[in-house]
Order: C-alpha cells, then structure tokens, then sequence
C-alpha cells in the first residue's frame, strides 16, 4: 500500500486519537478538580456565608441572608457569627432561626415529608426526557421508508431539471454540508 | 364510539383535568395572603429578652410571668407604628392597672430618635432597645409593626402583623384575663 | 385627559369586540369584505390605544391628581423622565402599555397581510381580536387606570422609589412586554390553523420569523432585567431566582425550543404536533407569569400590590389551555406524519436532544417556582424554594446543552460522515480539554465550573470555526464571496453567531458564580482596606439634596496595591420620602474580566462610619457581551431579506417540506 492511500485513513484515525486523548484529559482533570475539593479549614468568614447561604432573608424576596444588603441580614449574619464562636453547630443554629421563622427561612425545603418530592422532582424530569427522546429518535429512524406519493403536478421537464441541479451544486459549493 | 372519537375523547378529558388541576391550585394561591406567615411560635413559651430601656435602666421580659405582656416591636422611622400607637397607648390605659403590661421593643433605630418619638407621642409604658436585633430575630419578625400577646404562663398567644387595631386587642386581652381567673 | 381616556378604553373593547367577531365571521362564511373591514378595524384599535396612552402621559406629566392612578404612582418631585415611566410603574398603567403593544402586533398583522393572505389570516385576527378583547375589558373593568378621585391631593405619592432609581427602568419592561405579548401572534395562527384542519407546515413558515423577532426582544427584555438588577439593586447578583424571574425565563426556553424544532419541521416535516404544542405553551406560559405577577401569588421584587384581576387571569389562563390544547388533542391525526429519520447521529437528533433539555429545564423550574403552593394548598406549610435549589438541579441539564450547541452545528443533516465530523471537533475539543486543564491549574474550584468553562470553550470555538470555514469556502467562490455567503446561508451563519454568543454568556455566568468574592467592612472617615487588589479609602460622607430625594454618597479612593491606578467608587443611599428605608445604588468599576462592585448598606455616627459591601465579580461583563451577541445573531437572522434579480421571488406560501427539501432552501 502507498502512503497516498493510507494517509486519509491515518488522518480519520488521527481524528479519533486526538478527540480521545482531549477527552481522558479532560476526564481526569474533572475527576483532579472534584476530589481537590475546597482547601483547607474554612475561615470563621466563609462558615458565616455558607451557613448564611441557606438561610433566605426574612425581610427581602428571595435573597440568601449572605447576599442580602438589608440591615437586618447583616444582624443575622453578625449573630450567626457570634453563634459559631459560641460553639454552635451550623445545624443547631439553622434550627435556631427555624424555631423563630418557620421552615420558610431556610432557602431550601427540609428533605422531610411532602417537602422531599422537590428534590426528586429534577431527577425524574430528566431522567424522563431523556428516555422519551432516545424513544423517539429511534422510532423515527426506525419508520420503513414513505410510499412515494403520487404527484399530481406535471413532471419536471428537462431543461428545468438540469436548472434544479444547476442550482444545487452551485449551494453545495457555497455552503458546505447546509 | 368509534376507536378515534374514543381516543379524541380520552385526550381531550386528559386536557381539562390538567387545567382544572392548575386552576385549582393558582386559585389557592389567590387566597393566600403573603404577609399572614403563621408563626411557630404560637403556643411556645415566648423568648426571654434582658434589653436596656431608653433610661439606660435593664427589663426582663420574665419577671413579668403572670402577666399579660403585649410585646410591640417598632420604629420612629415607621410610618405605620405612628397609626397604631394611639391604640396602644389606649390598651396601656385602660388595662395597666389589671395586671397587663404594654412593652415597646424598638427595632433598627437610634437612642436619640426613638426618646424624641416617645416624647412626642406621649408614650408612657415601658420601651427598651434591640440595637443588635437579637431579639426581633428570636421572635421571628419580617417587618413592623408586630405585635405579640403573651399569656400568663408566659406562652405567646397571638401574634399580629401591622398596625394592631384597639377593640381586637382589648377583645384578646379581655379574653386572656378572664381566662386566667377561672 | 381622564375621560378622553376612558372613552378611549370603551372605543377600543367596541373595536376589538367588533374585529374578533368580523374576523372569524367572515373567515367562516368566507366574505373577504367582512375580514378586510376587521383588519381596518385594526387600525382604528391602534390609533385608539395610542392616544389613550397618550392621555395618560399627559396626565402624568401634567401632575394630574384627579386621576387615582397619577396621584398613587407620580408627583410633582419626581423628574419628567421617571414620569412618563410611572406609566408602567403599576398594574394599571402596565395593562395600558400592554393593551398598547398587543393592539400594535395586530395593527402589524394587518399591514403584513394587506395583500397576500393565508387562508387562516381571518381566524387568526379574530383570535388576536378576542386577546385584546380580555385584556380591554380589565382596563375597563376591575383595572381601571382612569379612575378619578373625589378629593384629589395636592401632591402624588410619587412611584416606588426602586422604579425611579434608574433610567434602565425605561427600557426593561417595553421590551420584556413587546416579547410577552409578541407571543400572541404565532399562538393566534397556530390556533387558526388547527381549526381549519389542514396541516401546520403554512403556519410554521408564517410564523418562524415572527416568532424570531419575538425571541429577540425576550433575550434584550431578560438580559436588560439581570443588568437591572446587578446595576440598581446592590446585591452584587444578577439572577436571583425571584418567581417573576422564572416565569419571564420560561417562554424564553419554550420559544428557543421551538426555533430548533421548526427546522425539523421545515425539513423533515416532523414534529408538527410538537411545535404547535410549543407554541401554544409558550403562550400560556406568558398569560401564567403575568397572572403570577398581579395575582399576588408569589411573592417578589415585580409583585404588584393585590389586585382584583387575578380571577380574571385566570379564567383567561383556563381558557386559553383549554382552547390551545384542546384543539391539539382534537387535530391529533392531522398532525401526525409519516416522516422518518436517516440516522440517530444527525443534526435532527441532536434536535430532539436539545428540545428534551430545554423542556426539562422550562418544567424544573416551572414546577420549583410553583412548589410552594403546592405544598401550603395541601398541608399548609410554607416553604421557600429558592437560588440554590434551581442551581444544583439546572447545572447538570444547561452543561448538556452547551454539550449540544458545540456539537450539533457540526453535524450535517441526515446522515453524518464520521470521520468528517470527527475532523471538525477535533479542534474544538482540543481546544476544551485546554482550557479545562488551565482552570484546574489556576485554582478552580469546582468540577461545575471547570467543565462549564470547558464546554463554552467548545462551543465558541465550534460555531466560530464553522463561520470561519464557511467564509473561507465562500471566498473561493468568486465576486463578493464572502457577502454572498453571508447573505446566502444567513440563517445559518445568525444561528453560528447566537451560539457564540451563547458561549461568552456561559463562559460569564461561570465565571461569575463560582470565582466572586465579596467581603463586608465598616470604615470610618479616612480609614482604608485591602481588597481584590486594591486599597479603597473611605473620604468621608457626601450629602446631596434633590427634588424628590436626598442622596448620601459614600465616596472611595481606590488605589492599586502595586501604585497607580486611581479612581473614584461612589456607592449611595437614596433617602424617598415615599420610602421608610433608604434605597441603595452600588458603584461599579467595570473590567474585562473582572468588575470592582462596591454598596453602601449602613452609615453609622452622621456618616463618620460606613458599612461596605466590596465585591469582586469577574465574568459579569461576558454575560453582557455574549447577550448582546445572542439578540445580534437573532436580529441578523430576522432582517428581511434583500429582493434578488437573479432569484425569483420566494411564494408566501411555500412549497411543502418535500420539494423544500430536495432543494435545499434556507
């Protein structure tokens, strides 16, 4: 065999090569990214915003208390501080602000009861759409081909035909595979 | 019926469940009121508070135990706290001698505007001053006027968002007081 | 001015009234003079509608306090320009505008089909007609903005003080409602041409470009509320996940859906059932979030106070569902086809796939936003569902997406060559890998946001490559090359561009989401900190008394920790009398990569000492960027096309999809 003949067969395989190994690349720094985690302790700051995070700002419409400018956020989040050097857990505090507000303060519902379904909810929908739409594809491509239709216009004569093709390559030079 | 009608029919039904199901519940939603949040904390014991009164002199909401106590959360700044105080001040009259104290929490303010409201107004019943909100987030507020009817077991009983009106408060109280005679 | 109003309001439900019922009439008994007299009709409405509007403003620029409207939403403080926008401040006023922009659309359905009518023009306008008629009799019923007062004040309230903050105030809601209502156009000849029975293919090529400009103004409407919102409301976000928010989000995913799948429509002739289905959806979509706005269902920033026009809402909501859907269901074999597919790995697939995603992400956060009541209708309790919910469930289905968009232009229609295809992504996902691998070795955090950067690198550099290319081909071709394909594959190349745009926006809100820092500090005059980079210095602070409110600036110096660069950030507290707090304006220093955002939230001590939000945002000016890209691409796919000598002109009604096909047509 002649080089000429392998090297588009090498070029499809280079393809391959090429994309896989950006895959695996990309693969294993994901896997690097989400093991790394976040690092270290985290500053007394950062635990006051996460907890503050999850909290929703009683007096605003739907801002966390760690993004909410109003005065009364920031108290919560001076007190959530001062919690944390007491030694609370950020699970006592967070029901510490539920015994006072209800469960409406916190920015996500309780993973118990009625509340629960929410979570599954995402899961369902995707899993759903996505057995629904391999479903269809494959029903579609599967369909035996369409009886050809009979035409009622008159056939296509010779001269228009040639213009028809005419006008295809012509497309087919200006835009690659449309 | 035919299989299509059949089908038609079934499909159809199919459509006015679904809307009737989402009208039925956006209708719900119509009658919610977004600002009657039920507190949990109805029927607890009310939180404890030790804040400092415009004097400077310390008030401890336990020491009242046995007691009614209308615990009002407001402001200088807030102009709905201005319609209701005359109402408040009313209450206190009336019933400050039957073993009913009225307290004025003021929240988010300064010293100097809340003792010149107080003057100006004519305020004669305890205020103190949550100058952290310490208090104001144990008692679970979103805005003011708030007010709380505490019991004499020490148990909140009622809690009223705005501006609170006289003759449903005296109604509560009345009720409260003659309750605990029994 | 208030009366000329009111009769206004009463002309207009006569002529739309008249209208719906001409219209259909004289579709049904096919008398053309009947329909051409609607179509006038349609005129008179929209002249009708503009002067009412017109009445308004004048009112409110008169400070005409007899009006209950002006007196609730305008005062004599207020500057001119904020009046003429307290017209939409609330939900009368807004339903004027509304009424105005929908009696607009009709007015443009008539002079587009003055002389070339499809046979479902008549049923179409009468539905349009019937629209406005609901939308008239609120004005004119429970809403109505020309209701005088018995002792009128001497000085209005003034409008809420978040609405006269910012002059992006004029602009958000116009073009939010030109894409709310512009809806009504393709629903109103879906809904036609399902009554008359014969096939959608019409409707669809009626009714793509429309539905197109109608994607434009929603993608400008959206983005300038996140612009609003990052640049007025001084929490240092964008998207906050408010019910308002969701519900303008949805018709926008709905209408993308569809502008992909109208192409397999046109090709293929599939997904008939499906699109008008989109269409329909996504209108009723619209008339759920106006109903969600003014209805006081949910709670939010945009929730007008309690009105007496939910109920009505929402028997027009029911209505329409039952109608749209309806119909569907009762023209269900002639839309199904027997059309098929060539092959699982084709531009049509990946079609589907991108449908599936969009209508998965339009039902998560459907169903989110309406949770709460659900769970308070049946057990009384109240929840919130709020930005974290909607983050951690649309981050897995938004990263496919992006999947989708690098990777579908690439495939050809049909059938793919495999290993042309896989020459063409070698690029870009060379590309990704590198990009993915540099954000992991600078400190990412987050596997999200690493393969988030990854993916809008894939998709940028794709649909980039693709235009590239097919402009290098195009040179080759000879006089004007280049113009000529532009012009020629117009739809492709404003498609490629969107997705580019798509990309930076990706890449924006990434960025934005997972790098952020932000920090709280309290300053006293003089006193300076170390932030992002640089030394800010409080001066001191600056009171300004205006008309209508008093303006406490606290100034920083800002300095580069390394010297040099100086500048100035004024963060403020507006003080409306209206208000009993005051309401803050950030100050922003845009980069390119990255904003310094600076809030003042207290001041303590006359001002001695201030409270500081500093926050530094990298990414945020992508969004913007590629957000402006997208509505571009969208806007240059819309443009009419130019008439050609050396091309006859394209039919209004096409030819099916089958001869479409064999030729190729864009």
């Amino acid at each position: 065999m002649t080089v000429r003949a392998i090297l588009p067969r090498v070029r499809a395989q280079l393809s391959v090569i090429l994309i896989l190994l950006a895959m695996l690349a990309a693969g294993i720094t994901l896997a690097v990214v989400a093991m790394r985690g976040r690092g270290g302790n985290p500053s007394e700051a950062q635990q006051v915003q996460q907890i503050a995070a999850e909290l929703h700002c009683p007096v605003c419409k739907d801002l966390s208390v760690a993004d909410s400018p109003a005065p009364l956020a920031r108290q919560m989040r001076e007190q959530i501080a001062q919690k944390l050097r007491a030694g609370e857990s950020p699970d006592q505090i967070r029901a510490g602000f539920v015994a006072a507000y209800g469960d409406s303060v916190l920015m996500s519902p309780p993973k118990r009861g009625l509340s629960a379904a929410v979570y599954v909810l995402p899961t369902i929908v995707i899993a759903a759409g996505l057995v629904f739409a391999v479903t269809l594809v494959r029903r579609w491509v599967r369909r035996p081909e369409a009886e050809p239709v009979e035409d009622d216009a008159a056939p296509m004569s010779a001269s228009d035909r040639r213009a028809v093709r005419g006008a295809v390559a012509r497309l087919r030079q200006e835009e690659p595979d449309q | 019926m035919s299989y299509v009608t059949r089908r038609r029919a079934l499909l159809l039904g199919v459509v006015v469940v679904v809307v009737s199901a989402v009208a039925v519940l956006l209708s719900v939603g119509l009658r919610r009121d977004p600002s009657a949040a039920p507190s949990p904390l109805i029927g607890r014991i009310a939180p404890d508070f030790t804040l400092s009164q415009l004097d400077g002199k310390p008030f401890t909401l336990s020491t009242l135990r046995g007691q009614v106590v209308v615990v009002n959360f407001w402001a200088s700044w807030c102009t709905e706290c201005h319609t209701e105080q005359p109402a408040l001040s009313q209450t206190w009259q009336r019933f400050q001698d039957s073993g009913v104290v009225v307290v004025g929490v003021n929240f988010q303010d300064t010293t100097d505007d809340a003792i010149d409201y107080v003057r100006k107004a004519g305020v004669s019943y305890p205020v103190v001053e949550d100058s952290d909100s310490r208090t104001a987030l144990a008692y679970g507020l979103r805005g003011i006027p708030e007010t709380f009817v505490i019991d004499r077991t020490g148990r909140i009983a009622a809690r009223i968002i705005g501006p609170v009106d006289a003759t449903k408060l005296t109604n509560q109280i009345n009720s409260m007081l003659s309750a605990g005679e029994q | 001015m208030g009366e000329l109003g009111s009769y206004g309001l009463v002309l207009g439900l006569v002529l739309a009234g008249y209208g719906t019922v001409a219209a259909a009439v004289g579709g049904r008994t096919e008398r053309p003079a009947l329909v051409e007299s609607a179509r006038r009709a349609a005129y008179a409405l929209f002249v009708t509608i503009v002067v009412v509007n017109g009445a308004m403003m004048a009112a409110l620029l008169r400070n005409d306090f007899t009006l209950r409207y002006v007196a609730g939403n305008s005062s004599r403080e207020t500057p001119a320009f904020f009046r003429v926008l307290a017209l939409w401040a609330a939900d009368d006023g807004s339903l004027l505008l509304w009424n105005l922009i929908l009696a607009g659309y009709i007015a443009a359905v008539a002079l587009r089909f003055r002389r070339d009518r499809p046979g479902t023009f008549p049923y179409a306008l009468s539905v349009l007609f019937a629209v406005q008629v609901f939308y008239l009799i609120l004005v004119n019923g429970p809403a109505r903005p020309f209701a005088t007062l018995a002792h009128p004040p001497a000085d209005g309230v003034g409008p809420a003080p978040l609405l006269q903050n910012h002059p992006l105030m004029a602009v958000h809601p116009p073009f939010l409602y030109l894409g709310f209502i512009g809806f009504t156009v393709p629903f109103a000849f879906g809904i036609a041409a399902l009554l008359a029975g014969h096939g959608t293919d019409e409707w669809v090529s009626i009714i793509r470009r429309w539905t197109l400009g109608v994607w434009c103004f929603l993608t400008v409407g959206l983005l300038l509320g996140a612009l609003w919102s990052y640049s007025v409301l001084g929490w240092g976000g964008y998207w906050a996940w408010d019910p308002v928010e969701n519900v303008a989000l949805l018709p926008w995913l709905l209408s993308t859906a569809f502008l992909h799948s109208v192409m397999l429509q046109e090709r293929r002739g599939l997904a008939r059932l499906w699109n008008v289905a989109l269409v329909i959806g996504a209108f009723s979509l619209t008339t759920f979030g106006t109903f969600l706005t003014r209805g006081s269902v949910l709670s939010s920033v945009h929730a007008f106070a309690q009105t007496p026009v939910g109920p009505a809402y929402l028997t027009f909501l029911a209505v329409i569902m039952l109608v749209g859907f309806g119909l569907v269901m009762w023209r269900l074999p002639t839309l199904r086809t027997p059309a098929r597919l060539d092959s699982a790995l084709s531009r049509e697939a990946a079609f589907v796939g991108n449908n599936t995603l969009l209508l998965a992400a339009t039902a998560i956060i459907l169903l989110g936003t309406v949770f709460p009541l659900v769970v308070e209708a049946t057990s009384g309790e109240q929840i919130t569902v709020g930005g974290p919910y909607f983050k951690s469930a649309l981050t897995p289905v938004f990263l496919l997406l992006l999947l989708l968009a690098g990777t579908a232009p690439l495939l050809p229609w049909r059938v793919t060559n495999r290993a042309r295809a896989l020459r063409r992504l070698r690029v870009p996902v060379i590309a990704a890998a590198l990009v993915m691998v540099a954000a992991a070795v600078a400190g990412v955090d987050g596997a999200t946001a690493v393969a988030g950067f990854g993916l809008a690198t894939l998709v940028l550099v794709a649909n980039g490559q693709e235009v590239v290319t097919g402009l290098v081909v195009g040179r080759r071709g000879g006089r004007g090359g280049i113009l000529r394909t532009l012009v020629r594959g117009r739809r492709r190349y404003a498609g490629l561009v969107v997705h580019v745009g798509l990309a930076l926006a990706a890449a924006g809100i990434t960025a934005s989401s997972a790098l952020s820092q932000q920090t709280e500090v309290t300053l006293k005059t003089g006193q300076s900190t170390v932030f992002g980079g640089y030394i800010l210095r409080y001066e001191g602070l600056r009171t300004d008394e205006q008309a209508h409110r008093v303006v406490l600036t606290a100034p920083l110096k800002v300095n580069e920790v390394g010297g040099g660069g100086a500048g100035t950030l004024d963060p403020r507290m507006n003080l409306y009398p209206a208000a009993s707090e005051p309401i803050g304006s950030p100050s922003i220093h845009r980069g390119v990569v990255w904003d310094l955002y600076a809030s003042v939230i207290s001041m303590q001590d006359n001002g001695d000492s201030a409270t500081f939000r500093l926050y530094r945002n990298p990414g945020v000016n992508w969004l913007w960027l590629g957000g402006f890209v997208m509505s571009l691409g969208g806007v240059a796919a819309v443009w009419p096309a130019r008439r050609r000598r050396d091309r006859p002109e394209a039919p209004v009604s096409p030819a099916p999809a089958r001869t479409a096909d064999k030729v190729g047509a864009a």
